[in-house]
């Protein structure tokens, strides 16, 4: 399975946010996408996701256009964000309930323990999201992405705020779903754990690809250096 | 059949988290008392008999209590970007807008009332017609506040303006639907047969629905970035 951007271009008024960026992701691999803040990796994933229409360019999945306006492209789809996206007046258990619903899982209430399981959060289903801690919300949160296995998994800084015990579990849970029927898509500035966990690299910088390549390739300190660098050549 | 589940879960969603948390409910409920308490302070009672303006009142004390819970229907959708995810799920934007649509009618029903029993203890109405007859011309009335309130509700949310924005948007919408419902509200007060007042509700109702239909179709592209 494949997952490509093609020239993809999103402007914010006058500014091109992303400008003209092909971008690869294969199954069984992480791809990790880097850049300083202002980049672009939100709004390329947003594209690449179908959150936001491309103003220019295309998302191919297996070299087939896919539309965010067709629900069968967007079950396919886990995100899991800096924030949690989770209902903080609602329990754990009907969070995940009301999520699994919306995609469509019959059984919900199991669908809902099982992921609870997955991320060994089992304890907190009965408890109101708001009273959770960050790290608490954040493996809740990453229990509602995978719920409905998703083929494709975007994950936009998803470490933000986690305790290191909880950053490892996520760690795990990644490297868990890596099969030739799955392509995961990471955001983050965390440059070792990104390079730990990727597969292949992308650096952004004021919305363009200015590297790319194996990740066994890049250290952390070499990777730093071209946030800052002139724009090089694509590796 | 699916998207009927979708927009009864998503309501049903809303509504359990609008009565946990209490904060609009209450600030809607509290807000349509204290306003028909104070129009029953506000106008010269020896000159005024109430019947002849509580239709008109009762009207715009739904409609600012409307407008003032709008303003706060997504909030629980933003509280840790909620929205995104919901919007990411293979549910149809119809069914995502019908959905919150719903609980914001239950909420105007209990607007709608409670202000008319406030306006009638308050002004003293010995007489206030046909319960029914008041329910026939609010429910419409109801359908077409809660439908621009949700679609009105999130363009604000997404403007630099906020809620500030919503009356402006929405009071020129809801004229004609005011205007129509008041004169309706008032025969019932008045103890009028149906036949005076049935040619008005279904103007009612043709307004609500064309309201829903234009929010339903509109819905998805204020939801796209």
């Amino acid at each position: 399975m494949t997952l490509a951007g093609r020239a993809l271009v999103c402007r914010y008024g006058p500014t091109k946010a992303v400008d003209g960026v092909d971008v690869d992701a294969a199954g069984n691999e992480v791809l990790a996408v880097f850049g300083p803040n202002g980049a672009g990796k939100t709004t390329l994933l947003k594209a690449l996701s179908g959150e936001r229409m491309p103003d220019e360019g295309q998302v191919l999945l297996d070299g087939r256009a896919v539309s965010s306006a067709d629900p069968g492209w967007r079950a396919r789809l886990g995100l899991v964000s800096h924030r949690t996206g989770l209902y903080l007046r609602l329990t754990v258990a009907e969070n995940l309930r009301f999520f699994a619903a919306m995609y469509g899982l019959t059984a919900g209430s199991r669908a809902a323990v099982e992921a609870l399981e997955t991320v060994g959060a089992q304890d907190l289903a009965p408890v109101r999201t708001e009273a959770l801690s960050r790290g608490q919300r954040q493996r809740v949160a990453l229990a509602r992405s995978l719920m409905h296995d998703p083929d494709i998994l975007f994950l936009d800084e998803p470490f933000t705020g986690l305790d290191p015990a909880g950053a490892a579990s996520l760690e795990a849970v990644l490297l868990a779903r890596k099969s030739p029927g799955r392509i995961v898509v990471l955001v983050t500035h965390d440059l070792s754990r990104g390079l730990r966990l990727a597969d292949r690299i992308m650096v952004m910088r004021r919305g363009r690809k200015v590297l790319e390549g194996r990740a066994g390739r890049f250290d952390p300190e070499g990777l730093l250096a071209r946030f800052t660098d002139d724009p090089g050549e694509v590796a | 059949m699916t998207s009927l589940r979708w927009i009864g879960l998503i309501a049903m969603k809303d509504l359990r988290q609008e009565f946990r948390s209490g904060g609009r409910v209450i600030a809607m409920l509290a807000f349509a008392v204290l306003a028909c308490f104070l129009f029953s302070f506000s106008l010269d009672r020896s000159r005024v008999d109430g019947l002849d303006v509580a239709a008109g009142l009762l009207w715009l004390t739904v409609l600012f209590s409307s407008i003032a819970g709008a303003g706060r229907t997504f909030d629980a959708e933003e509280d840790d970007g909620a929205f995104r995810h919901l919007l990411l799920a293979p549910v149809s934007r119809h069914a995502i807008y019908l959905g919150k649509a719903v609980a914001n009618l239950v909420l105007v029903c209990l607007v709608a009332a409670l202000a008319a029993a406030a306006l009638t203890i308050f002004f003293g109405i010995a007489e206030p017609g046909s319960a029914a007859h008041h329910a026939s011309v609010l429910f419409p009335g109801a359908i077409g506040l809660a439908a621009a309130g949700t679609f009105f509700g999130l363009i604000s949310r997404h403007s630099t303006l906020g809620d500030s924005l919503l009356p402006v948007l929405t009071l020129p919408v809801l004229a004609p639907l005011i205007s129509l419902g008041a004169t309706a509200s008032s025969r019932v007060f008045l103890g009028r047969p149906w036949a005076e007042i049935g040619g008005s509700v279904r103007l009612l109702w043709a307004i609500a629905i064309g309201l829903v239909v234009v929010g339903s179709l509109l819905f998805r592209y204020i939801t796209e970035e």
